[in-house]
């Protein structure tokens, strides 16, 4: 088939294109160079790169050579096939293959012995390693070294939660982490402890960071976390825990803060003004006081924001704050663009905020269910009436918020998320007080319901749903605190 | 830069089927077969044959290099422009532009043909991805039998 690669040439493009026209297209992709097809292969889940190994024999080994392992358990109907596909890999893959980039990611406790075969593969392959991602629930002192090691590491992923059926521990994040070439850092369920002299810097020794993530991470012992870093241009975070702490920013550079989840936690710190971009993906369970009052305080200390994107649940959370309205703020200033998402909303929210509205409107008689509370848009421009307006129905894809996974869904998580509070019990017994709120508030709204939408029998129905959620979830939390309390007692 | 060097002001890149196109040389910076190329001549103008890639192909390499060699465009707006790039190719034209950008030598295009690739086949059957490449199995059914089996921990 070498000769007629001229021909082929000659071969005018539209009846190249047309598949089994003749007999010569039947190789035309295969003169691709291995290491073309191994640039393909790279992309994929290691499952499926291994799985190419039946295509031909061409392909049979092509496999072995893939710079990048991507090992992720939900590829697989059992852990224990996962478990031996990973053993599998690290075994016969061709060792003298450069690594460029590994992740792990694996649901449930992880047995240490295969913990540890992927902690000593990453430290025999970590010359060039570049990228390096461990999501699992098993001890850190298994990986540390290894990840220490990897001094070439631009980004790291790392989630480490400690063994065990509930999660009301995290892990302590190592103060001995040094990565030099680091610009992307990505932390899930750690917590960040004081040590002996003053505040915690974590990240102030990672001197080329440009982007950090915190999802689901606290504090311990303090009630201040610094986010110290010349470099750090983007800040990432999500919360659904009620710790209240506060963050102090001492990035000049932070140009872009994004959030999902319940406001709990102030900002503060010289740079405020350096962030111009925002994103908030706000929501709440049920009617809390705070974390509407911190929402604003943000859009009011950061003051010098241009572009904010936010989700419609961000404006029904902010709408939450009573009378805020009738307010004359002195913020967003600078605001250029602003952009609103329209999703829908979460469960426990939009209960909330239907209970809300209906008090006011058997009050006043005003206005039920827009997805974009009233008044609320002029609001935010009211220093700024010339700033753009977008709002996009964004159900379907998005891009800011999705770069985090989305919590499993079973009842409400949010009820159910690892807390990392000091008093286990103590942070059990207020999650069931507000739940118990959330009861009450919906049982308030089924007799508001009963006066004011008699006819909406499918309201009631949801409700009555609604309700069936709500007391299995206080069921599972009971017996949870029921457990923990054996566990600890 | 070895570019800056060059005096080129206009280069003719000939296509496969005689299709020409004029560019700029800040077109052909990703495309090192032609680079390496111009870097070593001392004239205003040139033309190069490029008897492996068709017009038509030819012609989205160009649409996509001067959109990310634009200073003026956001990475929003690039962003935008690959996602859109992408959708309106067939798989074929896929496979030919990645030829097109291994034999140009185009790493970042390369690498941006390998990973539209990878979204197609991701969790295909066998066959999908046999047909998908045009591959012919060389193998006996006795023989992919035997090698389902030697890798069964990867087909779980």
């Amino acid at each position: 088939t070498i000769s007629n690669s001229v021909d082929e040439m000659m071969i005018p493009p539209m009846t190249k294109r047309t598949r089994h026209c003749n007999e010569e297209n039947e190789d035309k992709f295969s003169d691709l160079p291995d290491c073309v097809l191994i640039h393909i292969l790279s992309f994929l889940n290691t499952k499926n790169a291994v799985g190419t190994c039946i295509l031909s024999t061409r392909w049979k080994h092509l496999w072995k050579r893939i710079p990048t392992l991507t090992l992720h358990c939900s590829d697989f109907s059992t852990l224990r096939s996962f478990d031996k596909f990973v053993s599998s890999i690290l075994s016969l893959r061709d060792d003298s293959i450069v690594l460029h980039s590994l992740d792990f990611d694996r649901n449930g406790s992880v047995e240490s012995r295969l913990l540890k075969k992927v902690a000593n593969y990453v430290f025999s392959h970590n010359v060039k390693l570049r990228r390096l991602g461990i999501d699992v629930k098993g001890d850190i002192c298994h990986i540390l070294p290894c990840i220490s090691s990897c001094q070439t590491l631009t980004s790291l992923k790392l989630s480490v939660s400690p063994k065990g059926r509930y999660n009301y521990e995290k892990t302590l994040f190592p103060k001995s982490l040094n990565l030099p070439m680091l610009t992307y850092l990505h932390l899930g369920n750690f917590a960040f402890c004081a040590g002996g002299d003053g505040p915690i810097e974590p990240f102030s020794a990672f001197n080329r960071l440009n982007g950090l993530v915190i999802d689901n991470c606290t504090v311990k012992d303090t009630q201040i976390l610094c986010i110290s870093s010349e470099t750090l241009v983007s800040l990432t975070m999500r919360n659904h825990s009620f710790d209240f702490y506060r963050i102090e920013l001492s990035a000049p550079s932070l140009c872009t803060f994004a959030f999902i989840g319940t406001p709990y936690q102030m900002l503060c710190g010289r740079h405020l003004n350096a962030i111009k971009q925002v994103n908030i993906d706000a929501e709440m369970l049920a009617n809390y006081t705070e974390p509407p009052m911190i929402l604003l305080s943000w859009l009011i200390d950061l003051a010098n924001i241009k572009s904010l994107t936010v989700s419609a649940s961000t404006l029904q959370v902010l709408s939450l704050i009573p009378d805020f309205l009738k307010d004359k703020l002195s913020f967003l200033r600078s605001l250029k663009s602003l952009k609103v998402k329209l999703k829908p909303l979460a469960y426990g929210l939009s209960m909330t905020l239907k209970t809300d509205k209906l008090e006011k409107a058997l009050k006043a008689g005003s206005e039920l269910s827009s997805p974009i509370p009233d008044g609320i848009v002029d609001f935010l421009l009211q220093n700024s009436p010339s700033t753009d307006v977008d709002i996009a129905d964004c159900s379907r894809f998005d891009d800011s918020f999705d770069q985090l996974p989305p919590i499993s869904s079973s009842l409400f998580p949010q009820f159910l998320q690892p807390s990392s509070q000091e008093h286990v019990m103590d942070d059990l017994h207020q999650r069931i007080q507000q739940l118990k709120k959330v009861v009450l508030l919906t049982k308030q709204y089924l007799h508001l319901a009963k006066e004011e939408i008699t006819r909406e029998r499918d309201e009631l129905l949801a409700l009555k749903g609604h309700m069936m959620r709500l007391s299995k979830t206080l069921d599972a939390l009971e017996q949870q605190m029921h457990m923990a309390m054996n566990l600890w007692q | 830069m070895a570019a800056e060097k060059s005096s080129i002001k206009i280069i003719t890149l000939i296509a496969a089927d005689g299709s020409v196109f004029e560019v700029e040389p800040n077109i052909v910076k990703e495309m090192k077969t032609v680079q390496s190329y111009i870097d070593e001549l001392d004239q205003n103008t040139v033309s190069i044959p490029l008897p492996n890639v068709f017009g038509n192909d030819l012609a989205m390499i160009i649409e996509y290099c001067k959109k990310h060699a634009s200073e003026e465009e956001t990475k929003e707006a690039k962003e935008e422009f690959d996602f859109e790039f992408v959708k309106r190719m067939k798989s074929d034209d896929k496979l030919r532009l990645l030829q097109a950008a291994s034999y140009l030598n185009m790493e970042s295009f390369l690498q941006f043909m390998a990973k539209a690739i990878a979204a197609e086949i991701e969790n295909q059957s066998v066959e999908f991805v046999r047909d998908y490449f045009q591959i012919e199995s060389d193998f006996t059914p006795e023989e992919e039998a035997e090698l389902r089996k030697e890798n069964e921990w990867a087909f779980k």
